[in-house]
């Protein structure tokens, strides 16, 4: 039943529970409705066009991106598809915004702030390049990315703050698909964060990127909020996109989350 | 002519050794600020057992209402009825700054979790506690040391557990520990 209620789209899941559980779930008819529509017309899409002029006049578009990057324009959105991933100009594993900052700095251009609308914007697009294609990070591929995964199953385990709690603490497999307040807690390879974040938020009405998304997560459960783009945070990443790359996902940029 | 290619010479050298120069160290070109400190700041000590004490009344009406408050709401900020007696819904705390700031006071949003009479939006990762009285406490299953040491520490009872933990923590107090057992094990209205 939990697989079932998982693997179907979050649309019916919803309408399932409502069936089962009354009044009980946060979601509405009215918000049902706006959802459908906005599955059709995800208000995101603003933000990645957005994402890929400032790209295009900024940094000379997505042929300056394949060359930074040190691939062909063709094999950019398997490449894209494959982060965050190990970059040895950068002498680390990244996250694409990473990447990005980077070859502002190398045009002589200033750093876009991680964190800033502009930048996740940009990061959306870049992503986004990589629709349809399957999530694929391969944490195997070099040391580097090992000891990332490795970091970050420590840091998805770590309970911590003032409830004790870790990511674990509600996202594993033994409690997926149970109700914390009135929400049903999702499987993150299931849902494909790897692949669907950034998204749009409806409860935030705006284009939040996975790390932002961890964020939220960690404020609610009283997790201090870890920067984004630290070790930490990138190595969350690294372990989250995996789960959904062994579920054989696709990228589809941008998601549309409640 | 050989003075024209030296020179020539020259310049192209030092083209390239600036370019060199600028060719920018991209390992520090981007943000990847520090974690670690904040996440080894932020760990909690191994369980630990407790006694309840002995100052606990369990039979205070005042403190199985203000249970039920910690019980029932996540923070003071999004709690909307007035505290009961004996508990505040925002505390001040000292900033970085020196400003005293007024910060809402943490509850214990046990229903996310949780089923218990009057509940609204319960959860279902912990156990119903409805009827707890009549079910555990009445039948001898479990005792209020048990309920005291579940709520201050579950790792005691169970290591691998998805409960908060609550009094390690330091996020709540001894008194508040009593609160909440009080409240779990109350009698309570049938509706
Ligand atoms: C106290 C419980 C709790 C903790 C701890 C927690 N989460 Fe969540 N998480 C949730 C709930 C509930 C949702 C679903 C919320 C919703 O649908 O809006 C969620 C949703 C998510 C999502 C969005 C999934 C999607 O694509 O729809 C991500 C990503 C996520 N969590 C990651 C994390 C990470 C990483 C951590 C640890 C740093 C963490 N969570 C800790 C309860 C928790
Ligand atoms: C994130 C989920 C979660 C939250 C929040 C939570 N609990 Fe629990 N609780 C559990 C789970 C799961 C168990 C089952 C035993 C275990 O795994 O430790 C449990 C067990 C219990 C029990 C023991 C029931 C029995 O007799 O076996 C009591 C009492 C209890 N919780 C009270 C509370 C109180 C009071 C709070 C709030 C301060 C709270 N819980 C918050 C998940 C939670």
């Amino acid at each position: 039943m939990r697989k079932v209620i998982l693997s179907i789209a979050f649309l019916s899941t919803m309408g399932m529970l409502q069936l089962n559980a009354g009044e009980q779930f946060a979601m509405s008819d009215a918000d049902r409705a706006m959802y459908k529509e906005m599955l059709e017309n995800n208000p995101a899409e603003i933000y990645v066009e957005e994402g890929g002029e400032i790209l295009e006049d900024s940094l000379g578009g997505e042929e300056a991106l394949a060359k930074f990057l040190g691939v062909s324009e063709k094999d950019l959105p398997k490449y894209i598809a494959g982060f965050p991933r190990y970059v040895e100009k950068l002498g680390n594993v990244v996250g694409i915004d990473q990447v990005l900052q980077a070859m502002e700095v190398e045009q002589g251009k200033k750093k876009t702030k991680l964190k800033s609308g502009k930048m996740f914007s940009m990061l959306a697009y870049v992503k986004s390049l990589a629709n349809d294609e399957l999530i694929g990070i391969d944490v195997d591929a070099d040391e580097h990315i090992k000891a990332a995964y490795a970091l970050g199953k420590k840091t998805y385990m770590t309970a911590r703050g003032g409830r004790g709690l870790s990511c674990n603490s509600c996202h594993s497999a033994d409690i997926v698909g149970q109700v914390l307040r009135t929400q049903p807690l999702p499987d993150l390879g299931e849902v494909a964060v790897g692949g669907t974040w950034p998204a749009y938020r409806m409860t935030k009405s705006s284009l939040r990127t996975p790390q932002r998304r961890f964020q939220g997560c960690m404020k609610n459960a009283l997790l201090k909020v870890i920067p984004i783009g630290s070790k930490e945070m990138v190595a969350l990443e690294v372990y989250v996109t995996k789960l959904g790359a062994d579920k054989k996902k696709k990228i589809a940029i941008p998601g549309l989350k409640r | 002519m050989h003075t024209k290619l030296k020179y020539l010479a020259m310049t192209a050298l030092f083209f390239s050794a600036s370019s060199a120069m600028y060719a920018v160290d991209l390992t520090k070109a981007y943000d990847m600020p520090d974690a670690t400190e904040m996440i080894k700041k932020d760990l909690f000590p191994a369980a630990k057992k407790y006694t309840m004490p002995k100052s606990c009344d369990l039979n205070d009406p005042k403190a199985i209402a203000r249970g039920e408050y910690i019980f029932h709401n996540l923070n003071g900020k999004k709690a909307k009825k007035p505290a009961p007696e004996g508990l505040v819904k925002f505390v001040e705390k000292k900033g970085k700054d020196g400003k005293v700031k007024k910060k809402a006071k943490q509850f214990g949003n046990c229903v996310a979790c949780h089923n218990i009479e009057g509940a609204r939006g319960a959860g279902n990762i912990g156990p119903s506690l409805e009827s707890y009285k009549e079910n555990f406490i009445d039948t001898k299953a479990r005792d209020a040391q048990f309920v005291y040491q579940k709520i201050a520490d579950p790792r005691i009872d169970n290591p691998n557990t998805h409960m908060t933990v609550n009094l390690t923590t330091g996020l709540f107090n001894e008194q508040e520990i009593c609160d909440l057992t009080a409240y779990v094990i109350s009698e309570k209205k049938k509706k």
